[in-house]
């Protein structure tokens, strides 16, 4: 199939072979068709019912809109705390993502540049963590945050979430830091720079590639990080958006419409990242995953 | 890193330090912050989740109990139940997201129209939080008017609609089926970018062979990338046996246990039982956590094995 | 002068001692955000304790039941609770922890002795049993009368007559049950306990509950295959198992309507809401009869009496006086006519049967009428079990096999298992 069609530009396709070429390609188009339809067309089909009423939607699921009602997401925002969920989240996975990026890169950058003895055991006691199974966690963590007054509150969450992307920070950085010439660092030695400005005035600006892949691939998990905020938040004002999504699923009928909206509210600031950032992001992850 | 060219000893305060004296207080500045994270809200979590499971926990006192909670374990047919399902998840997700992640990826490879555009699409699924695919699915999978049920109707299959999620003998395969929706995508990205990483010699050398389209794929590519391909396999391993939030949006473990995952019913006994006791739910983490850990070093032995015998 | 100062200072102290006796703030947390005319029953009683106590302030907080449960197991294990709170029987956690005050203080001649016999945990008493429910079997009058279905004057169909409803609803494409266990773990466990008591009679039945009766017995297998012979006839709604608490209401009254609905008597705190909240369509007529006889029963006149909605103290309230002498507030037969009347469910506080009135009295009446005669069985199984037992009736019998999805030998074998340890 690649052959086929990658296609090199000596070769000319031949007569005989020209039905089978076609035909394995739209058996290839066939295939990317559905697999798109297959992966995206969820994602279409709450984007249409975010915009139609619940009762339309009863009266048949699949309909494209007509009334586009765009209302209901101010009226998600407004008058279902859409908004304080939306703070909540921003709030809590901005400072998360601010102090992982200064605390892991710092480690980082000291795993990598630095030769001393305990430093492949104290690296791998950090990244060996990203196998833990929360569960293994949780419990104590819901003690702790309680017996220090954390517990329902934005703070503690957010310093949950610090010690849970910490070692995929960690990973993601180091190896990038690794990766900076070494001479770098010698000629800034000689010129007199102390080790906290070299990494500030050289590790830092040259790794921002590998840190806007970190910070990226942090903001995506800890929006959508769900298991984390339902133990440790339990206060309404005080809920993420993930928690704050089952608002509209109450005691009655459950009112799908909304419910749509407040997904799309919560997806759409995540693929937007994606889109925008897309090539960073696959470095990044492919850094890891690649070798 | 050591330097070759000569430098002057230090002479100013807070001059160049020299290579081979270890800059200790710059080095505990820098690991400082993230070891003091670590030990607070990791090492000691862990420490006292295995304190907790030999103990009875209340909410003021704290009986010690010995082994009695893992013993009471050992006959916990939920939580062997629960854990029989986390490995089937653990084990059949691996494959099918891999190898299907593998077809998208050679497609794309073969440089279709539309590329940007496809990878920003078949990766939607992956930015979605687990609550949002939950809620979408459990949709789709309605017996009356779910997308799932409703294309086998309009496609004259009506009599194999299902309660995909009611049923205990499908709810596990349904479930594992969303998971693998969404991460396919994800490993169709990453294999993609190994693919084009992988030097184009190799394989124009393989081209000029005048091998089939399969031959190549197996005995070329496929090698080339087996680290990727491993790790994705660990990754996704690893994602499966802590699932949570997909199964607690939508079956919260039902029917009869058939979707119970080890979190789910960790979380369900230390905060849904009628009970306050914490020790035996950390019995479980503790237990489970070992099987994790046993688990992940014998994929990576398995596969590291392997590769040493290739060669 | 010296007469003048010493005055002064009367005055002052006085003052002071009067800004001293200040506010006393109590905190409540309770369920029923959702059902308005129990919560507006709940604040009028703070409003009016309030006015006859003007030192106390009640600050309330309503939740959904399970978000409640919630929110109290962690803030009371983190020692910071509300000072009173709602809870149900079946939450002897709480009680086994010490985390309630003994309300013996209360004043208990008002209250029915077998709401007090419910709450009480090693020979005290720890809450306020303000609701108390019994299941009902409702249906819709105009639709039976058009199967052609009479109800008898004892208001029990027997066990034939209901199966022959089931068959004529389903012709007509009717649903003839509505229940629904989306979001509790007790509706669909009506279905078999309500069955379960008829045919055993309280003394087996409660050794059923304890474990000491095999499920295997045959008169538990023979109500088992009774009922899965309803449900294999389409008694449920094809929704069963993801229809939702509130849904169940509106799926028997509106849409699609259905021909009965088997649920605890505080239907009425969601039926009596106006039509675009939740509640019944106008016109609707609801008849309230009860569960079918079992053949070869020990006592068809037997059912379930639950305490439901309590409140209880915290342990570890600074204001123990006062928050007992606001529950007191409510153990007056006035108060309890009054529930009954707006509330129109049962309670566990005497009440003063022959002044009812109200815009319900009708719907009482029906619901006395189907109780008279009556012997209570005293709590749901969910209250009287415990642990591995009470998860595994709720998965069987509240989930699995009213859906058809777990058959007789399978769920009697995984009960008795369930009492193995």
């Amino acid at each position: 199939m690649g052959r086929l069609l990658r296609s090199r530009p000596f070769e000319p396709a031949t007569a005989r072979s020209f039905p089978t070429q076609m035909l394995k390609r739209v058996a290839l188009f066939a295939i990317v068709a559905l697999y798109t339809a297959f992966a995206a067309g969820p994602f279409v089909w709450v984007a249409t019912m975010s915009v139609r009423t619940t009762s339309e939607i009863s009266l048949d699921h699949y309909a494209w809109p007509a009334k586009w009602h765009w209302e209901k997401f101010a009226q998600a925002w407004f008058n279902s705390n859409y908004n304080v969920y939306f703070e909540n989240s921003l709030l809590v996975v901005a400072s998360a993502v601010a102090v992982l990026t200064v605390v892991g890169s710092m480690a980082a950058h000291c795993f990598a540049r630095y030769r001393f003895p305990a430093n492949r055991v104290l690296y791998f006691v950090i990244f060996s963590t990203i196998i833990f199974p929360p569960q293994i966690t949780i419990i104590a963590l819901f003690q702790i945050l309680v017996q220090y007054g954390l517990y329902d509150s934005l703070v503690g969450l957010a310093l949950v979430y610090v010690a849970v992307q910490l070692p995929l920070t960690v990973y993601v950085l180091e190896s990038f830091f690794a990766r900076i010439p070494g001479d770098l660092f010698d000629a800034a030695r000689i010129d007199g720079y102390s080790e906290w400005l070299i990494f500030w005035k050289v590790s830092l600006p040259i790794a921002l590639p590998a840190i806007a892949t970190a910070v990226i691939l942090n903001t995506i998990l800890l929006w959508n990080e769900f298991l984390y905020a339902v133990v440790l938040i339990t206060d309404e004002s005080r809920r993420t958006l993930p928690l704050g999504i089952q608002r509209f699923m109450g005691d009655q009928l459950e009112d799908v419409g909304m419910i749509a909206t407040g997904l799309m509210i919560a997806i759409v600031p995540v693929v937007l990242i994606y889109m925008f950032f897309s090539e960073k992001l696959i470095q990044g992850m492919t850094a890891g995953a690649v070798k | 890193m050591a330097s070759l060219v000569s430098r002057p000893t230090g002479v100013r305060a807070g001059a160049a330090t020299r290579v081979d004296r270890q800059p200790w207080s710059a080095i505990v500045l820098f690991l400082l912050p993230a070891f003091t994270v670590y030990t607070a809200l990791t090492a000691y979590p862990v420490l006292r989740t295995l304190w907790n499971s030999v103990h009875t926990v209340l909410p003021h006192s704290a009986r010690f109990a010995g082994i009695a909670n893992y013993a009471a374990l050992v006959h916990d047919d939920i939580f062997w139940r629960s854990v029989r399902n986390t490995f089937i998840w653990s084990c059949v997700s691996p494959v099918a997201e891999v190898s299907i992640g593998l077809l998208l990826a050679l497609a794309l490879y073969a440089r279709i129209p539309g590329r940007r555009f496809l990878r920003i699409a078949w990766f939607t699924p992956v930015l979605m939080s687990y609550v949002v695919v939950g809620i979408i699915w459990v949709w789709i999978y309605n017996y009356d008017w779910g997308a799932a049920n409703a294309i086998l109707r309009a496609i004259g299959l009506g009599r194999y609609v299902q309660a995909w999620i009611g049923d205990p003998r499908i709810a596990l395969p349904s479930l594992i089926f969303v998971t693998t929706w969404m991460w396919t995508g994800f490993n169709m990205v990453v294999l993609l970018a190994a693919m084009h990483s992988l030097p184009s010699e190799v394989l124009e050398a393989a081209e000029l062979d005048n091998c089939g389209w399969t031959a190549k794929l197996w005995h070329v590519v496929i090698p080339l990338i087996r680290p990727t391909i491993l790790n994705l396999v660990v990754l996704s391993f690893i994602g499966k046996m802590k699932i949570f939030d997909l199964v607690w949006i939508t079956t919260k473990g039902g029917p009869l246990w058939s979707t119970e995952t080890v979190s789910t019913y960790l979380y369900k006994r230390a905060f849904e039982w009628s009970t306050f006791d914490l020790g035996y739910p950390s019995t479980i983490a503790a237990v489970w956590f070992v099987i994790v850990l046993a688990g992940v070093f014998a994929l990576t032995w398995l596969f590291r094995q392997r590769e040493r015998l290739e060669f | 002068m010296r007469v003048l100062r010493w005055l002064l200072a009367v005055v002052v102290v006085t003052f002071a001692s009067s800004a001293l006796g200040q506010q006393v703030k109590l905190t409540l947390w309770s369920h029923w955000a959702a059902e308005k005319i129990k919560r507006d029953f709940v604040e009028d009683a703070i409003k009016r304790f309030e006015s006859t106590h003007p030192d106390v302030k009640i600050e309330a907080t309503w939740y959904e039941k399970n978000a409640l449960y919630a929110a109290l197991k962690t803030a009371l294990r983190a020692g910071t609770g509300p000072d009173i709170f709602y809870a149900e029987p079946d939450q002897v956690e709480y009680m086994e922890n010490g985390l309630l005050l003994d309300l013996t203080p209360l004043n208990w001649s008002g209250i029915e002795p077998w709401a007090k016999e419910i709450w009480t945990y090693k020979g005290k008493p720890y809450g306020l049993p303000l609701e108390a429910w019994t299941v009902e079997l409702y249906y819709n009058r105009k639709t039976l009368a058009d199967l052609g279905v009479a109800v008898p004057a004892g208001l029990q169909l027997s066990s034939d007559a209901f199966g022959d409803l089931v068959k004529k609803a389903r012709a007509k494409n009717i649903t003839p049950m509505s229940l629904g266990v989306g979001d509790r773990p007790f509706p669909g466990a009506f279905l078999v306990h309500e069955a379960l008591v008829k045919k055993l009679g309280v003394a087996a039945y409660t050794e059923l509950l304890e474990g000491k009766l095999s499920w295997s017995d045959a008169r538990v297998v023979d109500t088992l295959k009774l009922i899965r012979s309803w449900t294999d006839a389409g008694l449920l709604p094809t929704t069963f198992t993801t229809l939702k608490l509130g849904e169940s209401h509106t799926y028997f009254y509106s849409n699609p309507g259905a021909a009965t609905f088997l649920m605890g008597s505080f239907y009425s705190s969601r039926a009596f809401n106006p039509p675009d909240k939740g509640g019944e369509p106008p016109g609707f007529q609801v008849g309230i009869m009860q569960y079918p006889a079992m053949p070869g029963a020990a006592c068809n006149e037997c059912r379930t009496l639950a305490v439901g909605g309590s409140y209880v103290v915290n342990a570890g309230t600074k204001h123990p006086k006062e928050a007992i002498d606001f529950l007191n507030a409510f153990v007056d037969p006035g108060m309890a006519n009054r529930w009954l009347e707006e509330v129109v469910v049962q309670t566990g506080v005497k009440a003063d049967l022959s002044k009812i009135g109200g815009p319900h009295a009708a719907y009482l009446k029906d619901l006395f009428a189907a109780d008279a005669n009556a012997k209570y069985f005293f709590g749901l199984p969910s209250q009287r079990m415990q642990g591995k037992p009470r998860e595994v009736f709720t998965q069987v019998f509240n989930n699995a096999f009213p859906a058809g999805t777990i058959g007789v030998e399978d769920a009697v074998k995984q009960m008795n298992a369930a009492y193995a340890r």
